[in-house]
């Protein structure tokens, strides 16, 4: 039997990850990383400040000139993200030379000529370069060249734009076998259809956690998906696969044999179908399983749907603030809608998953504030939440040493 | 609004789908209308609007991919938010039974706190 993806496991099956991956274990996990104010402190370096962070998709600036800025409050940095008139992105601190006055006050835009601080314009082109100084003549040896923007390492993946602070290694090395499974398919042809950010009172260990599992989806979501995923012959969620890349991690789930979709959903599949024609396939990612759960370390999630006519992605980025504060940041992607159909469908996602992040939320908070009241000291995880046994464990293993350290 | 019957033709604002004109309160541009809609209309109203719009969804469909989607005539764009409301009822109607999210946060404390995307 293939050891590492795809097979299925009858579904009456129990305890059958604990099986295939013993060095997790099995016992409690501490608590004491949710609600630690000082390793929270620590987490700032050992795990942000040197690892590859994913700020934003190409989509969002296509043109030269094109911008935003990502605040990550954990690193105390805004970044600039710009691309070039070579057609570069670019990353930078968005910090000027001078004073280090907040270059760029606006979070996206577009530059048509260069960079300008409001406090004493100081300029700089798009590639970061200082082409401007005010008075120039009454500095001392101002070599403008020795004092463009910092830049930031930026290295792009399938279309998402990932920034490193302080790289020991390239992205595609980061990601080793994620990059590998996921190479191809429609990542070129996905656009940003919408974003929005969540200010949550909780953990952002919390918050992945919560959706790092689908053993609640039955419970909390059983008036949105009650039978949308396999479960074994007592009605509890059975995943048809788990696989770890280093530190990175991934689950999925097969549809329910006796799911029936709503009578909406089942008038837009159809209507997508008749609209889709040949073109049915053209917007697909290489997906093993209807649904994929990815959780690239440490903040992103990639949420990959198979729909009737095309593929979609949902991302979740999680931005701690304080240990007990996150911005908890959504963003559907997708490929352009070719007809009616398929943009009314893909709202009709959009809005079906606002909601179903609505419940999550809720737990959220509630988590945090139980976690806080001290009552008790550990996680009790299950077999189908090995992979927040495994995040919990790769979260250790960044803290515990001063190189980035590989879990097996 | 009321469509007047008469030797005189008048153009509804819903174009061929005249019929729908009772919902077109439902014409809401922007998701975060439509989700307000939603949570202060009772069940019943939402309910008379979801049955009378999916049945006619598969012709609402057929007359929109009509028209470019960047540039749909009012009465096309009136229909467009129309079918983006069913999708929003449909919450209430399919799922909770009931005009609000029974499992969710405090609508004031969840909606987004930046959103995008309204198009």
């Amino acid at each position: 039997m293939d050891t590492e993806s795809g097979d299925h496991h009858p579904n009456h099956n129990y305890k059958r990850w604990a099986a295939r991956y013993p060095e997790l274990g099995t016992g409690p996990v501490a608590v004491e990383p949710c609600i630690s104010p000082s390793f929270f402190e620590l987490e700032r370096d050992r795990i942000f400040r040197r690892s590859w962070l994913s700020v934003g998709n190409e989509s969002e600036i296509p043109d030269a000139g094109d911008y935003f800025v990502k605040e990550i409050a954990v690193c105390k940095a805004s970044i600039l993200v710009i691309r070039g008139h070579d057609g570069v992105v670019r990353a930078f601190h968005n910090v000027c030379s001078h004073r280090s006055n907040t270059l760029v006050a606006n979070p996206r835009g577009k530059c048509r000529g260069y960079l300008t601080c409001n406090f004493h314009s100081w300029g700089y082109d798009i590639a970061g370069n200082l082409r401007s100084v005010p008075d120039e003549r009454n500095f001392f040896d101002l070599d403008k060249r020795a004092h463009g923007l910092t830049p930031v390492a930026a290295e792009i993946w399938n279309g998402f734009i990932f920034i490193n602070l302080d790289p020991r290694e390239d992205l595609r090395t980061n990601l080793g076998g994620v990059a590998e499974r996921l190479h191809g398919g429609g990542f070129d042809q996905l656009r940003l259809a919408r974003r929005y950010t969540i200010d949550e009172r909780a953990n952002w260990k919390v918050a992945i956690d919560a959706q790092n599992e689908s053993y609640h989806v039955v419970y909390q979501h059983r008036y949105l998906m009650p039978n949308l995923f396999t479960t074994d012959d007592r009605g509890c969620l059975r995943l048809s696969e788990v696989t770890f890349y280093d530190r990175h991690s991934m689950y999925a789930c097969d549809i329910n044999p006796s799911f029936r979709p709503s009578p909406l959903e089942s008038a837009l599949m159809q209507l997508e179908v008749a609209g889709a024609g040949a073109q049915r396939d053209q917007y697909r990612f290489p997906m093993r399983n209807p649904f994929e759960f990815f959780l690239i370390f440490p903040n992103l999630a990639m949420i990959f749907f198979r729909g009737p006519t095309s593929d979609a992605c949902i991302t979740h980025s999680f931005w701690p603030i304080a240990v007990d504060r996150t911005l908890w940041e959504v963003r559907f992607y997708t490929a352009p809608p070719r007809n009616a159909a398929e943009r009314i469908s893909q709202d009709f996602m959009q809005v079906f998953n606002r909601v179903v992040f609505d419940e999550d939320a809720s737990a959220h908070e509630t988590v945090q504030a139980g976690l806080e009241s001290g009552a008790k000291k550990h996680l009790i995880l299950q077999d189908e939440e090995v992979t927040i046994r495994h995040f919990h464990r790769i979260v250790q293993d960044a803290m515990g040493s001063t190189e980035n350290a590989v879990s097996e | 609004m009321q469509s007047v019957s008469s030797a005189k033709s008048v153009i509804s604002p819903l174009g061929p789908f005249g019929d729908l004109e009772p919902f077109i309160r439902w014409d809401l541009a922007t998701e975060p209308e439509r989700m307000a809609a939603r949570e202060s209309s009772t069940l019943e109203e939402m309910r008379t609007f979801y049955d009378a719009t999916i049945l006619r969804l598969p012709a609402i469909v057929q007359y929109l991919n009509g028209f470019p989607s960047d540039r749909m005539p009012p009465e096309a764009q009136r229909l467009m938010n129309m079918a983006l409301s069913l999708n929003e009822v449909s919450i209430a109607v399919e799922r909770y039974r009931q005009p609000r999210v029974i499992n969710g946060r405090e609508r004031d404390r969840f909606f987004p706190a930046r959103s995008s995307g309204d198009n």
